[in-house]
């Protein structure tokens, strides 16, 4: 077998990592992992259940859990895991749950800085007010006419969990979006 | 003597200078004018012609209800037509021009049409230009556009950015006037998340016309103190130059912001937007708008130097300009007189106030000479007013020298937004006006839209109607108060309401932007159409950019007069959105060239792209469609290559796109079995199937393969045209028709990179990627299951499933490690004369293998029209569309099935569309036997071949047929065939 | 400019990120059930002038089929719930 070279390529564009002086800092999540966890419809399966079972059988992982619909988690983590790991994982959930690996699938900007709800707002109708959507809420929802789910992470600071073949469209949309407090002209 | 500055005026700064021109004449202003505001300082009263008579107008207003001074300002792709000069605020290098006038504002030749005006009345455009009909066309449209139509939009790109936005708070208070002002400050020191939006550059409504002490302090103190103290307030949020200009379902208002609108390019920031759209979901509205001044209908109201008194007054005491030297005001009502007190304080003499109330209940200690019983018939001027004959309560006519005319005859309450859902306003005899509605869909009114009168009495009510929306929320709070004022008292306008003057002498405009007179609405009501909405539309009273905001119940006024019921018995027209226009940028927002819509890149887009793809947009996706190599110049060059390379060794061609479910659960298996028409319960682990789905009615809904990966688990592919529909359907079963089946559903779409390789040499290609073995013993048709690539670096699906006919499989990688995987099968295949095929080569190739797609399943045909009729399960006691498929008519055996066609001369060439008939019959849908699906050029075969939907089908093979084509006027002799027009035994697929 | 619909699992949400079927048909028919039964479930739909149950995706959102109560005349939204919870197969 001849050494073919495998690379990860990243949705985003080659100097995704420039703005790091804007004042709204917009960057990709380029590690980590994420997996749709899909709870059998009429079971009790809840998130407490869930966080438990997955710190059982993967603890290095971390037990973040996002739900996008009832009975249904996205498992998400900073590390990376390979195939053989998600294969293990899998043999070990049990039925009630079921899980597809999709961190090639749905890959994660994070946006910072204290006028990141101004730029939300162009494009999300929810409510990301400070005391409405606390630190760790998450929803399932829609920047412009572009699916995404938007996690607060921080303080000014939420992470975009987005379809793979959307990430352009939505990179450049954010940074549209925010230009007005970082382009040349902004102040 | 015409309009000209004078010192004072507490909205402008007198050291910024700034220049501007109208119709190409330079003039100056200073900052905080509006244009209106810098051209009556500058002595311009006529600043625009009338819509249909041409007749010299001014300056009515000072607000959003500006009739007459519509101006087009800007250039090129920043153009602006009908912009209301009472609204624009003059930046340096402005550009303003009037409309409706050639050669010039002075001097215009559709002036004639006034001449004319007894053909141009009400109802002239369903009389005058009926008859003879042929004449409409080649005449009078023509000629109407031509002099009709108010500024021109410009067919430049507009270069500014607009976005749209949404906003939430628990109190929206709309208008930024004392009221406004009052219930934001009590709501924002409560602690209530508040947004006060209101129109104007500045906050402060009708406080801003106050020229006087409000307590023991200017007016203008005052206001600053609290517009401080609210920018001051973290939870409150100021939106200036926003207008509210609708209210919608469940309590969202929209908003237009002119964010730059009010800048010189120079100024401009590109990266911000020049207006936003806000979405505003409010918890609780405030509603103060306040009222409308309504003009007095009396002949020659519209000579320019004719103004509503508040307008004048605003103009004097917030821009510093005076209307004239010698002024009169015509009023009905109490609160008018308050400019001729502020005239003559400004030492502007008030030649006289006439009054059509006999005795006015009124204190008026000013020098004004008090005409009592009086009303204004008529005006003299050419360009402006020189003097108004008036007629007094005993007949006799006097006439005064002026230069200047305010009017009032009374408010009408701004109510559109609490009448935007449907409610209909009251009519209140009290104020002479329509009232909001008792039920205000949640908000609730305050202020001069609810009847108060005077800044104070309207600060205090503002305050009070936000206290019980604060208690409901929560928050304790404290009525906010004006400080060293004593007592409110409320006091009411005494309007006595005078639609029409009876004695007026020439055209008395009610609506002044479409040229409607008092006579034209006698003259709707002697033919018929005296209903509001009858009325509005015979006359096109308050169709105008304005939507009747000076007009409206003027109108309503004169009808009921004749009538002789009250105005609240004629009723309002409908209130609908927008309050004002709204530019088209601010609607479309970011939406537009490349913004558009989102693309969705496939993960071999940049793989594709070093192939030298060309791209084509299928839906959101960027697909690649074929791969020129050097020297070819025509896409059907590279095409025809890249089929028989195909067919003759190998290609590659990314199928990403394709939708990709997984399917996990128990139940999983008996739910594909219910939703696709051929049976699926018993597809064993590792295999695929190719699957129909039926929709409920029978017909065939989408089409693609379903693998089994492991117990309870499978992967099904969908078209990408029904990738989304498809997914929504099985989710619509799953939860709602079958929600006791254990069965889940996650979109795999974007997890996975896929790749078709097919030809012949495709297996060669593969098992130097493939670490299993994928001999046809090992992996034959239809095998589908994961693999171990590179030594066990990555793994893959691979499916052993063709749409091409050839030796092909499909491998599926995640989807960073695409474009490696797609790279490694390009150095893989060298040796075997591998190249890249795009979505036409393989168009091309599923037309000669007499594969479908969803220009064959186009929701009219059955399994059967497609030749699969004995795909659909006989024994399965369910699956969706099992009933209705066996409808008669979808029996039919004379239905449209799918054939192949084909020209009786290789050389001859036919098109998609093209119909089928019978040889000799003539061309008409009676003989009519169907229409050719799709077609191509089949370098495999050298011609033209089809697939067609033709009657009796595949019982008419080697029948000869006329293919017509009536676009394109030709038709040729074909021949109905087998659609698999290559290796029709399916020889390939199993090698 | 938009509406907002209450989702029981995401919340208030604009209309935007719902695609909607229309009417709350009959229940799914047994697979015996005869001719007339189908038709009306496949086809028959009132137009009502008020109350109306329908159907909705929040396709932008959680993807849970919804069941909506809807005024036609005022727009007025009563209750959604999700649709799993009402049995609308096999009545007929
Ligand atoms: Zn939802």
């Amino acid at each position: 077998m001849r050494d073919f070279l495998l690379n990860n390529v990243s949705p985003f564009p080659a100097k995704a990592d420039a703005n790091g002086h804007a004042a709204v800092h917009i960057a990709p999540i380029a590690t980590g992992f994420v997996t749709h966890v899909l709870g059998k419809g009429n079971a009790k399966a809840d998130a407490a259940h869930l966080t438990k079972l997955i710190s059982d059988i993967a603890p290095e992982l971390g037990a973040t859990l996002r739900s996008p619909s009832p009975g249904q988690w996205f498992w998400v983590g900073d590390c990376d895991v390979s195939q053989g790991r998600f294969a293990e994982i899998s043999g070990q959930i049990p039925g009630e749950y079921a899980i597809s690996d999709q961190t090639h699938g749905r890959v994660r900007i994070m946006i910072s800085g204290p006028q990141v709800r101004d730029v939300l707002a162009k494009g999300a109708m929810i409510d990301l007010a400070d005391g409405v959507f606390v630190v760790g809420a998450s929803a399932m929802t829609q920047i412009g006419h572009i699916g995404a789910m938007i996690t607060r992470t921080d303080d000014d600071c939420f992470e975009i969990m987005v379809l793979r073949s959307f990430a352009v469209s939505l990179w450049h949309e954010l940074h549209q979006m925010a230009a007005e407090f970082n382009g040349p002209h902004a102040g | 003597m015409t309009s000209f500055r004078i010192d004072s005026g507490t909205l402008i700064d007198r050291d910024d200078v700034r220049s501007f021109t109208f119709n190409g004449e330079k003039l100056a202003g200073f900052g905080g004018d509006t244009v209106a505001s810098a051209l009556l300082a500058n002595g311009k009263q006529l600043v625009g012609r009338s819509f249909k008579y041409h007749r010299p107008r001014g300056i009515l207003t000072a607000g959003a209800a500006e009739p007459n001074a519509l101006l087009t300002i800007g250039r090129d792709g920043r153009r602006d037509p009908n912009t209301r000069a009472t609204m624009a605020e003059l930046f340096d290098g402005l550009e303003a021009r009037s409309q409706n006038c050639w050669p010039n504002v002075n001097f215009d030749i559709g002036a004639m049409n006034g001449l004319l005006g007894p053909l141009l009345g009400a109802g002239f455009y369903y009389k005058t230009f009926m008859w003879p009909a042929a004449f409409w066309e080649k005449v009078y449209e023509p000629l109407i556009r031509k002099a009709a139509g108010l500024g021109r939009a410009s067919y430049d790109p507009d270069p500014g950015y607009y976005e749209k936005c949404w906003a939430h708070c628990d109190v929206l208070v709309i208008g930024a006037g004392p009221a406004g002002l009052a219930a934001a400050l009590t709501a924002g020191r409560a602690g209530a998340r508040v947004i006060i939006a209101d129109e104007g550059a500045q906050l402060g409504g009708g406080m801003l016309a106050e020229g006087g002490l409000i307590g023991d302090k200017a007016a203008d103190a005052v206001l600053a103190d609290i517009v401080g103290e609210l920018h001051a307030l973290p939870n409150v949020e100021i939106r200036k130059r926003t207008t509210v200009f609708g209210a919608y379902d469940d309590q969202v208002f929209a908003a237009v912001e002119r964010v730059q609108k009010h800048l010189p390019e120079q100024a401009i920031n590109p990266d911000r937007a020049m207006e936003r759209l806000w979405r505003i979901v409010a918890g609780h509205v405030i509603l103060a708008t306040g009222a409308e001044e309504r003009p007095i209908v009396f002949g020659g109201n519209d000579r320019p130097g004719v103004m509503t008194a508040g307008a004048m007054r605003t103009y004097l005491n917030a821009f510093g300009v005076a209307p004239g030297k010698r002024v009169a005001l015509f009023a009905n009502n109490n609160q008018a007189y308050q400019t001729a007190i502020d005239l003559e304080a400004r030492g502007i003499e008030v030649a006289a106030i006439i009054d059509p109330r006999s005795c006015p209940d009124i204190d008026f200690n000013g020098k004004a000479r008090l005409i009592a019983g009086a009303m204004v018939r008529d005006t003299a001027g050419r360009r402006a007013i020189k003097a108004v004959t008036v007629r007094h309560d005993d007949g006799r006519d006097e006439v005064i020298a002026v230069d200047a005319l305010a009017v009032s005859g009374g408010y009408s309450p701004i109510v559109h937004l609490a009448c935007h859902r449907g409610a209909k306003p009251v009519w209140s005899d009290e104020y002479a006006g329509f009232m909001p509605p008792e039920q205000c869909d949640g908000m609730v009114p305050a202020g001069a839209v609810a009847g108060c009168e005077g800044v104070v009495a309207c600060f205090d009510a503002g305050a009070k109607a936000v206290l019980p929306v604060l208690d409901g929320l929560g928050f304790g709070a404290e009525p906010v108060r004006l400080a060293g004022v004593e007592g409110v008292t409320a006091s009411a306008p005494n309007t006595m309401a005078i639609w029409s003057v009876p004695s007026s002498k020439g055209k008395a405009f009610v609506d002044y932007q479409n040229d409607v007179t008092a006579g034209d609405i006698n003259l709707a009501m002697r033919e018929g159409y005296d209903h509001v909405e009858l009325a509005k539309r015979y006359t096109t009273n308050g169709m105008a950019t304005d939507q009747g905001k000076t007009s409206n119940v003027n109108a309503i006024g004169i009808l009921a007069q004749n009538k002789g019921v009250t105005p609240g018995d004629i009723g309002t027209t409908t209130f609908r959105p927008f309050y004002t226009p709204v530019s088209f940028g601010a609607l479309v927002g970011a939406s537009k060239g490349f913004e558009f819509q989102p693309v969705r890149k496939s993960p071999l887009h940049g793989w594709a792209a070093r192939n030298g793809a060309k791209f084509v947009e299928t839906g959101l996706w960027y697909r690649s469609s074929w791969f020129p190599k050097d020297g070819e110049t025509f896409w059907r060059d590279s095409v025809d290559r890249e089929v028989l390379n195909v067919r003759e060794n190998v290609g590659i061609c990314d199928v990403s796109t394709l939708g990709k479910i997984e399917i996990f659960g128990a139940d999983a298996a008996e739910f594909l079995n219910r939703v696709y028409c051929n049976a699926f319960l018993k597809l064993p682990v590792g295999k695929a199937r190719y699957g129909i789905m039926l929709r409920e009615d029978g017909f065939v809904y989408d089409d693609g393969t379903t693998s089994c990966l492991a117990e309870n688990h499978y992967f099904m592919t969908t078209t990408t045209a029904l990738a989304a529909g498809v997914l929504t359907h099985l989710e619509f079963c799953a939860q709602v028709l079958w929600p006791d089946l254990d069965v889940r559903l996650a979109s795999a779409t974007d997890q996975w990179a896929q790749m078709a390789v097919a030809g012949p040499k495709a297996r060669d290609v593969l098992a130097q990627i493939i670490d299993d073995d994928i001999s046809n013993e090992a992996f034959p048709f239809l095998a589908a299951r994961e693999v171990s690539m590179f030594g066990g670096r990555l793994r893959g699906r691979l499916f052993r499933i063709s749409f091409s006919g050839e030796l092909a499989y499909e491998i599926a990688v995640p989807a960073g490690f695409g474009e490696s995987v797609a790279d490694a099968i390009m150095v893989a295949g060298e040796a075997f004369g591998i190249a890249p095929y795009g979505t036409e080569a393989l168009g091309v190739m599923r037309i000669e293998k007499g594969h479908v797609t969803h220009a064959e399943i186009n929701g009219t045909v059955t399994p059967a029209d497609l030749g699969m009729g004995r795909m659909v399960s006989a024994k399965k006691d369910d699956f969706i569309g099992r009933v209705m498929n066996l409808r008669e008519g979808l029996v039919d055996p004379m239905r449209p099935a799918l054939v192949g066609v084909k020209p009786k001369s290789p050389s001859d060439k036919f098109a998609t569309g093209s119909h089928i008939l019978k040889i000799g019959d003539a061309v008409s849908l009676a003989n009519d036997q169907g229409y050719v699906t799709s077609m191509c050029y089949s370098p495999s075969l050298g011609h033209a071949i089809g697939l067609a939907l033709v009657k009796g089908g595949p019982e008419r093979y080697g029948e000869e047929v006329v293919i017509w084509n009536g676009l394109a006027g030709a038709s040729i002799t074909g021949v109905i065939c087998n659609p698999a027009f290559v290796d029709p035994e399916n020889e390939k697929l199993h090698a | 400019m938009s509406s907002l619909v209450k989702c029981p699992h995401c919340g208030l949400r604009p209309r935007e990120e719902f695609t909607i079927r229309g009417e709350v048909a009959t229940p799914r028919p047994h697979a015996g059930a005869d001719e007339g039964t189908w038709f009306d479930h496949v086809y028959l739909r009132d137009n009502p002038r008020g109350q109306h149950r329908e159907y909705w995706h929040h396709s932008g959102g959680c993807r849970r089929w919804l069941v909506l109560d809807r005024n036609t005349v005022t727009h007025e939204t009563g209750d959604v719930v999700d649709a799993s919870t009402l049995k609308t197969e096999g009545q007929a």
